[in-house]
């Protein structure tokens, strides 16, 4: 099993978020079809279901290929990539329309309200899930593929 | 093969494979450190990786508003 080694990598590392797409999906169908809420959630799903998988299979690549020189953790390598979506996510979202800038705070979805006292803590919380989601996970299926 | 033949084998075996010598045994158990090993592998993740888990649900419950957010990055 020592072929293609950079395809399963692309593939362990999209195995989690397209795991989410369902969940994104229901919550669209709950939402927008059948509670009607005015909410614009279809755009909001561009980043997480067009953008997100394919970063973490190419993230995961990128491990794969800089581990023999880097020796970084799996886990370690993971958490360093919300430093890359975040700025990517919330561009994506201000271009959208679906993140708006407060004086005192974001306001996500035209509802959901995350004043800027919380958002760094939002970011080391995304750091830590991200270092556990990769360590465990993503870290787990590439042992199962092989390539760890 | 005829008897001649087996026993010829039987020679041939014995002159090329060493005398099994009784003390070259292990002076102790192996066992115990096999079954060291093996659970060495299922270890428990430790304290830190279950603290930040923790932090992760507790930072969630706090604020149930970030949980949204969350799921758009992910």
């Amino acid at each position: 099993m020592n072929s293609h080694p950079y395809l399963r990598a692309f593939l362990a590392g999209i195995f989690v978020p397209t795991l989410i797409l369902p969940v994104f999906l229901t919550v669209f169908i709950v939402v927008r079809l059948w509670l009607q809420v005015p909410v614009p959630i279809e755009r909001g799903l561009v980043f997480p279901m067009a953008l997100v998988p394919a970063l973490w299979g190419l993230w995961n690549m990128l491990w794969l290929a800089s581990h023999p020189g880097t020796h970084l953790s799996i886990g370690a390598h993971g958490a360093v990539l919300p430093l890359l979506l975040m700025p990517a996510g919330t561009l994506t979202a201000s271009c959208l329309g679906i993140l708006a800038l407060g004086s005192r705070g974001v306001t996500w979805f035209q509802g959901v309200y995350v004043p800027y006292a919380l958002i760094a803590p939002c970011f080391l919380a995304a750091l830590a899930g991200y270092y556990l989601v990769w360590k465990y996970i993503v870290g787990f299926l590439n042992r199962v593929l092989g390539i760890a | 093969m005829n008897a001649n033949d087996e026993l010829r084998t039987k020679k041939l075996l014995q002159q090329s494979l060493p005398p099994v010598d009784r003390d070259s045994e292990p002076a102790r158990d192996l066992w115990p450190a096999v079954l060291r090993r093996l659970d060495a592998r299922t270890a428990a993740p430790p304290w830190f990786d279950w603290a930040l888990g923790a932090g992760l649900v507790a930072f969630a419950a706090f604020f149930p508003a970030s949980i949204p957010v969350f799921l758009y990055y992910l």
